[in-house]
């Protein structure tokens, strides 16, 4: 099968595209996503696509994020398949009614006469723009019951998820970071990680509530997701050197969760440390570690322990936000103090 | 026969109301909807009604007396007194409830009218100019089958009151006596397989565009046969195979999912149309703002209709709106918006007719705010006390179902007696609906896990 380098934008837009070449009720829309000469999206995802789909399929809307999302909503009703974005995931909150009350809510209001089959992309994460373009919001959607929430951290996630999703007949939320995204020229994030991967031309799908193994470790289980999947594996380099032998699972999908297979992990290590980018409380790891402290406590020799972004809005500083976000050496001090006790 | 009159949960937190007059005497002859009895609740001065025509037997409380909700305090019969004589003279002078605290709001209600020029007849209400001249000759089946569904809609829902006075209701009530033009004429408008999105007083609607009684009254009484199978209840009807989607109970949310509706039904290449149905407490959100413009720069084949009952809960419109119409409020998205008496169906269906031709074309979106009254409260528990009597009485005078009548014998040549019997079928249909869905099974409490989504590898239960 024929792979080439891809960043996750690439892959995310390789994705609607097959997508779209697939089945003509896949469309697109958001802000600034089909302007001739513009730049796709905030974060050049939709690129070209209204090249090769026009402007009726990659549909640029107002600046209305309550009319984005539904719209979205009553399209998939009707049975399209649509996916909006929000150019920053914060702008979600305008549209939080028509996510909450209406997306995630119609199934079962209706006893499943109606299905919602949209996808929410949601570009998160602190990039030095400030409390308002920064957050990581995927613990409002997780606690919505409808909703399955996705979040990947690499480019070949990231195509087999968005597929995933986008072939899916509930509404999934799908929260893309933007330090991962691997954006061009004036597009690209002065602090990225910008990760590139090989991967397959072709469609290919990852099941929806499935974990990945990203490194296997017997001495302590790191959770992680997005960027912090990437701190996670440097720290675990760092921890190797230091003796601790962590195994890293990136959590890429939080609704549905593989609780199986983070309990086998656990099993093996004894020892969990969730490290996550949202605010500390209830973030995405406050329920893991309360369901896990509920089914797993007979496999733990160490109290469960969060690495979070502390209870403030974030900052816009460099500095500031440094030391607002998780960092490789919080890992690497917290894991250690859990293995040593 | 004897029939209790219970005190219903009107206007009350809970707890208990006083008794602060009777209105009518024992022996005295009354009629469904005639007020009894003034009741003094925690939060204002009330009348209790009827809910049945009837005599009165027996008044079980006195002026001062606290009585809990749900108790008797009444008992009527369906026997005439042996004397009769001592109820001569029948149905007794309506009386005005002591209603102090309504004096401005009377005052703001009628310099409005002044203001806004309505209500008055459907001859200064605009039509569609474009279609003024295309007025079709409406056939009489189409519009007796209008009648017939206003009238089953009316009867549904006074069915619905009575039994609500009599605490057999289970869950909350959004009734939309009066509206029953609008609901019909916009259907009638449509075919089977366009859409609407309706609202949290959906009865109406879901009725007019062919939901099933029977499926509506068991969803009301959270039964298994309902047609939310008891997951959705009063506020959220749905039958998609006639084209209710969901009914919203967020106000001025639908219309951008309706807006959406229509861009997938313009993206699949097909005719369809979809309906936002919403009222005046609507125009002033951000969704209706947004939705509303979405669709006027797509294109989409949407027609918003409001329902302008005057009153957002219990504020007048007045207070909530500096423009004179809703309509005009269509020009601010550069689509078109007509003002048209509510009341009178054939006025509706005609505009609507035309709204929903011009979006199948691909023309775009039509705004069409239909004048109305919601003669009943905002909801079960609400006796509108916000309200001018005659005001509403106003209103009532102008009613669309005796209108709709008339024209059907005066312009129709239709008998009387087909009429009458049209509307004791209707009662019929309403009573087997409701006697249906009291004794249809509650769902399985194993339901309520059910349906939150279409596939999930393991159910949420709050506990592994």
């Amino acid at each position: 099968m024929a792979s080439r380098e891809m960043t996750m934008a690439e892959a995310l837009r390789d994705a609607m595209r097959l997508a779209m070449r697939d089945d003509p009720h896949v469309f697109l829309l958001g802000e600034d996503i089909g302007i001739p000469g513009g730049f796709g999206g905030g974060f050049t995802v939709t690129l070209g696509l209204s090249e090769e789909f026009g402007h009726e399929r990659v549909m640029d809307t107002p600046i209305s994020e309550i009319a984005i999302v539904g719209a979205a909503v009553g399209a998939a009703m009707v049975g399209m398949r649509p996916i909006a974005e929000m150019q920053y995931g914060d702008f979600v909150f305008c549209a939080m009614d028509q996510v909450i009350n209406q997306a995630a809510k119609m199934r079962y209001m209706s006893n499943g006469q109606v299905s919602v089959p949209m996808v929410l992309r949601l570009p998160v994460g602190a990039t030095r723009r400030g409390a308002q373009h920064a957050q990581s919001t995927e613990a409002y959607f997780m606690h919505t019951p409808g909703l399955k929430v996705v979040c990947p951290s690499n480019p070949y996630d990231a195509k087999g998820l968005l597929l995933a999703a986008i072939w899916d007949d509930d509404p999934v939320v799908f929260l893309e970071h933007k330090l991962l995204y691997g954006g061009k020229g004036g597009r690209k994030e002065k602090t990225s990680l910008d990760p590139v991967a090989l991967v397959p031309e072709e469609a290919y799908t990852l099941p929806l509530g499935s974990l990945a193994i990203r490194r296997e470790g017997t001495d302590i289980t790191i959770l992680a997701n997005m960027l912090m999947v990437h701190r996670a594996m440097q720290a675990a380099v760092e921890l190797e050197q230091l003796g601790v032998s962590a195994e890293v699972i990136d959590v890429r999908c939080l609704a549905p969760l593989d609780w199986d297979a983070l309990i086998a992990s656990l099993r093996k290590t004894n020892r969990a440390l969730i490290v996550e980018e949202d605010n500390l409380t209830g973030g995405w790891g406050a329920e893991v570690a309360a369901r896990l402290g509920e089914m797993a406590f007979d496999h733990l020799d160490a109290p469960i322990r969060r690495i979070a972004a502390p209870d403030v809005p974030a900052p816009t500083a460099p500095v500031l936000e440094q030391a607002y976000l998780p960092q490789v050496e919080h890992i690497v001090r917290v894991a250690r103090e859990m293995v040593r006790g | 026969m004897i029939f209790d009159v219970v005190m219903p949960a009107l206007g009350a937190t809970g707890g208990d109301v006083t008794i602060q007059e009777w209105l009518v005497e024992p022996g005295q002859r009354v009629e469904a909807g005639m007020p009894l009895v003034v009741v003094e609740t925690d939060k204002a001065t009330v009348e209790v009604e009827a809910f049945r025509a009837g005599y009165v037997r027996e008044l079980l409380a006195k002026p001062g007396d606290a009585v809990a909700i749900g108790a008797v305090v009444a008992r009527l019969t369906d026997q005439p007194p042996a004397d009769v004589g001592a109820a001569a003279g029948g149905v007794s002078e309506r009386r005005s409830p002591a209603k102090a605290s309504t004096s401005s709001a009377r005052l703001d209600v009628e310099a409005s009218a002044e203001r806004r020029g309505e209500p008055k007849s459907s001859a200064e209400a605009s039509t569609p100019d474009q279609h003024a001249d295309q007025r079709i000759e409406m056939s009489s089946s189409l519009l007796l089958t209008m009648f017939r569904q206003m009238v089953l809609i009316r009867r549904f829902e006074d069915h619905l009151y009575q039994l609500f006075l009599q605490g057999l209701v289970p869950g909350t009530l959004h009734q939309s006596q009066g509206q029953e033009a609008i609901a019909v004429g916009v259907c009638a408008a449509l075919r089977r397989d366009d859409v609407i999105f309706s609202t949290h007083r959906p009865v109406a609607h879901v009725i007019a565009k062919g939901g099933s009684v029977k499926a509506i009254a068991a969803e009301l009484w959270g039964k298994a046969t309902g047609c939310a199978g008891g997951k959705g209840g009063q506020m959220h009807l749905t039958d998609v195979a006639v084209g209710v989607m969901p009914t919203n109970a967020i106000v001025g949310a639908n219309v951008p999912i309706a807006a959406g509706a229509a861009l997938g039904f313009k993206l699949m290449r097909t005719d369809r149309v979809a309906v936002s149905f919403f009222g005046d407490g609507a125009v002033n959100t951000g969704a209706l703002h947004e939705g509303i413009n979405l669709a006027a720069v797509k294109d989409a084949p949407v027609i918003f209709v409001c329902e302008n009952n005057q009153y957002a809960a219990s504020t007048h419109i007045s207070h909530n709106l500096r423009v004179a119409t809703i309509a005009e409020r269509a020009k601010a998205y550069g689509i078109p918006g007509h003002t048209v008496d509510g009341m009178d169906v054939v006025a509706v269906f005609e505009s609507a007719r035309a709204a929903v031709a011009r979006a199948r074309r691909g023309a775009g979106p039509t705004l069409l705010e239909y004048t109305c009254y919601r003669y009943m409260g905002h909801s079960r528990g609400d006796p509108g006390n916000y309200r001018d009597r005659e005001e509403l009485a106003n209103w009532r005078s102008r009613d669309p179902i005796p209108r709709c009548r008339t024209q059907l014998i005066h312009d129709y040549g239709q008998d009387e007696r087909a009429l009458d019997a049209i509307e004791a079928e209707c009662q019929a249909e309403v009573e087997a609906a409701v006697a249906f869905a009291m004794s249809s099974p509650d769902p399985s409490p194993a339901e309520a896990l059910q349906n939150a989504y279409t596939a999930w590898p393991e159910v949420r239960h709050g506990q592994p």
